[in-house]
């Protein structure tokens, strides 16, 4: 009849008291295991969603900061350029994986055709055509082969002598090379055109233009865009055949390529335009075609904050760093929202839990304050006689958790499918961050589809830690209050 | 001498003052004989016998058990292995059976207990009048002598050699008092053990070996 057989009998002989325990325990444990299901469920999206916007981040002007200024604000600021010095430092730092820094340019062509995808023949030009996007380079082996936006099917990527020296090379996309029948090896011409405009009959006029010769050295395949047209709105559909057509129609080219042909076009266009060439000279100031737009790929999507927060001090005024994963809190906001609720429901579970069960036990004890008075008299061990109590309420504890680790995580799975419904009405305006250095085009769908209550061995782990220690300290206090007092205060 | 109190002093405090129920009270005991405090309500005898029995403490003085300080042992220890305690109101876990009460100090105590504690526990009982088949009853489903009975058995259970009762006939008739009294006899007599019983009736007294009598916390022989 040691203490461990006492508790064992204790739960045994007084049956109805063991079922009322049993089934508070369980309630309460439905609750901490719904809100713990839920926070799970929330974490693993965000890691899941996060994984998948990437972790890439630029450095670019801060638009929100730039609306606070008042214009006397304006008068005082200068906006400075980000120097490739700059944009090489943050790339030294060690969060950074790989960076490069982009310049883009738009030409046209007369010798091959655009990509158009599924709305050849629908697109009507209006003024000069530039279907092209160069997009120049200055990481030798691609930033969008090496992070698999885009996979080369065929030839190579640049070398880095290419790149420094602006050799007239070039990466296209498959369906272009189809199009136009163009394979490694072969040459293609784009046409950098120079037009001036004409305010009174509000045309373009076309001035000069010189040829743009390229070698294909290189093709790539799209990886990412387009990957299922069912999915989504339309407009969103939409949106992503634009994309598509877009990135079908990049021509990656070396830098110095590009800084050529703007110089060209800018060159050309003062000769044509007296009036605008006077301003320039009486401003004094030498152009620079030299707009690069830094992109970094971080080692991991979770070095993003460390990252922004370490670069922010070395950037000019006005200047902000923008990651990937800042899009998550735009698109999240079902799931944030749940997150949240779960948060204090769980922290008000627990709470109650605790009031509760230890009101309960309190209960208990009082009916049995006796009963230890009488162990202590014999000359039982207080730890023993808490040890006897401990093994009751623990034994009918683990199993209400183990029953209620199956039904809250239904109910989890119940409850926040119906919150998520509910609360997806109000975030129907799909976000997609389009332009710039990255281009993401999660939405709030793909967050919701990634949202999966589950059992997993954290969240048994998580559940079954949180529910007996709280059980545990609920058991305990009142214990200790009752086995402070002497045998004699107790039986007496 | 088996169990000896020197000197011992218990008081509540009463805002500043101090009202003492017991005043330097000294007293002992020895093996093989019975022995009662006679006292009124209030006179602070069962206040002694919590003192003895180490279910509460002194303010000050010392009670020795073998001529060692029983705060030496240890409270818990000596009630443990030293004492066996019985009290008015039997005290017994209501949801066991007799036996069960029974065995529960054996599996407590440091003292030697024999394997078969269960046999022991049954042979105990029987000794002290309760057969098997109400040995194995709950105990609340016993009447008030049998579950009386039950706890000195369960004071016997580990073997110890002082038994300190508290008003052990206090809820039972004469008759049932009396068997109860013999029994005390018996083990002081026929098992030289030291039973020390706390009371108020003079009959009882009048069947001790030796009998104190206790008032406003000084003690005296009672003849």
């Amino acid at each position: 009849m040691n203490f461990i057989k006492r508790g064992f009998l204790g739960i045994t002989r007084k049956k109805g008291k063991s079922l009322i325990l049993l089934a508070v325990i369980f309630i309460l444990g439905n609750l901490i295991s719904g809100a713990i299901s839920i926070q799970q469920a929330t974490t693993n999206v965000e890691a899941n969603i996060k994984e998948r916007l990437g972790a890439t981040a630029t450095v670019e002007l801060d638009y929100e900061e730039m609306d606070k200024l008042s214009e006397a604000d304006w008068e005082n600021t200068v906006i400075e350029d980000l120097s490739v010095d700059l944009m090489k430092q943050i790339g030294e730092l060690s969060y950074v994986k790989y960076y490069d820094f982009n310049i883009m340019h738009w030409l046209g062509s007369e010798s091959i055709d655009s990509y158009q995808g599924d709305m050849e023949g629908e697109v009507v030009h209006h003024g000069p055509s530039m279907d092209f996007m160069l997009k120049g380079i200055n990481y030798a082996p691609v930033l969008d082969i090496e992070e698999q936006k885009a996979k080369l099917v065929d030839g190579r990527v640049f070398t880095q002598e290419e790149v420094d020296n602006g050799t007239s090379v070039a990466i296209i996309s498959n369906k272009l090379a189809e199009k136009n029948n163009l394979n490694v090896g072969d040459t293609f011409t784009l046409v950098n055109e120079v037009y001036t405009w004409d305010e009174e009959t509000g045309e373009d006029n076309l001035v000069t233009s010189r040829d743009v010769v390229l070698e294909i050295i290189g093709i790539f395949e799209s990886q990412t865009i387009k990957q299922d047209d069912s999915e989504g709105s339309s407009e969103m559909g939409g949106m992503m055949d634009f994309m598509d057509i877009e990135f079908q129609n990049t021509v990656y080219v070396p830098n110095p390529i590009i800084v050529d042909e703007m110089k060209y076009q800018y060159e050309e266009y003062l000769k044509a335009d007296e009036e605008y060439a006077e301003m320039v000279a009486a401003e004094g100031e030498e152009a620079s075609f030299e707009y690069y737009t830094p992109l970094y790929v971080l080692n991991n999507p979770e070095d993003s904050e460390a990252f922004a927060e370490e670069v922010a001090p070395l950037l000019p005024n006005l200047y902000k760093v923008h990651s990937a994963t800042d899009q998550y809190d735009s698109i999240a906001g079902p799931v944030e929202s749940m997150s949240n609720l779960s948060r204090y429901v769980l922290y008000a579970a627990i709470g109650a839990t605790v009031l509760i069960i230890g009101l309960v036990v309190l209960l208990f004890l009082r009916d049995r304050k006796r009963e230890l008075g009488i162990y202590l008299s014999l000359g039982e061990k207080r730890g023993r006689v808490i040890g006897q109590i401990l093994i009751e309420v623990m034994v009918i504890a683990l199993i209400a958790i183990s029953l209620s680790l199956f039904t809250g995580n239904l109910i989890a799975g119940q409850v926040s499918e119906t919150m998520i419904n509910a609360d997806d009405q109000s975030y129907q305006d799909d976000y997609m961050y389009y332009g710039g250095a990255i281009q993401t085009h999660l939405t709030t769908q793909d967050v919701l589809d990634s949202y999966e209550v589950s059992l997993n061995s954290s969240f048994v782990l998580a559940f079954f830690g949180i529910g007996l220690l709280t059980i545990l300290i609920s058991t305990v206090i009142p214990l200790i209050y009752i086995l402070r007092l002497n045998p004699k205060k107790i039986l007496m | 001498m088996i169990l000896e109190a020197k000197d011992l002093n218990y008081f509540y405090q009463d805002g500043e003052q101090r009202r003492y129920i017991l005043k330097d009270t000294s007293i002992s005991f020895e093996k093989g004989k019975f022995y009662t405090i006679l006292g009124q309500s209030g006179s602070g005898k069962t206040t002694l016998l919590s003192l003895l029995s180490a279910l509460d403490s002194p303010h000050s003085g010392t009670v020795l058990f073998n001529n060692e300080d029983i705060k030496k042992i240890g409270y818990e220890k000596y009630r443990r292995n030293n004492v066996g305690i019985i009290f008015q109101s039997y005290n017994l876990i209501p949801t066991f059976t007799a036996v069960e009460n029974v065995l529960i100090p054996m599996t407590i105590t440091e003292n030697d207990v024999p394997e078969d504690a269960k046999t022991v526990a049954y042979n105990l009982l029987d000794y002290i009048g309760i057969v098997k088949s109400k040995a194995d009853r709950p105990v609340n489903k016993l009447s008030g002598g049998e579950q009386q009975r039950v706890a000195i058995a369960r004071a016997l259970a580990t073997n110890v050699e002082l038994i300190l009762a508290d008003e052990p006939t206090g809820n039972l008739d004469e008759e049932m008092e009396q068997e109860i009294i013999d029994i005390f006899k018996r083990l002081a007599h026929e098992h030289d053990k030291c039973v020390v019983v706390v009371t108020h009736s003079n009959e009882i007294a009048l069947q001790s070996d030796q009998a104190f009598l206790l008032r406003k916390g000084v003690l005296t022989a009672y003849e």
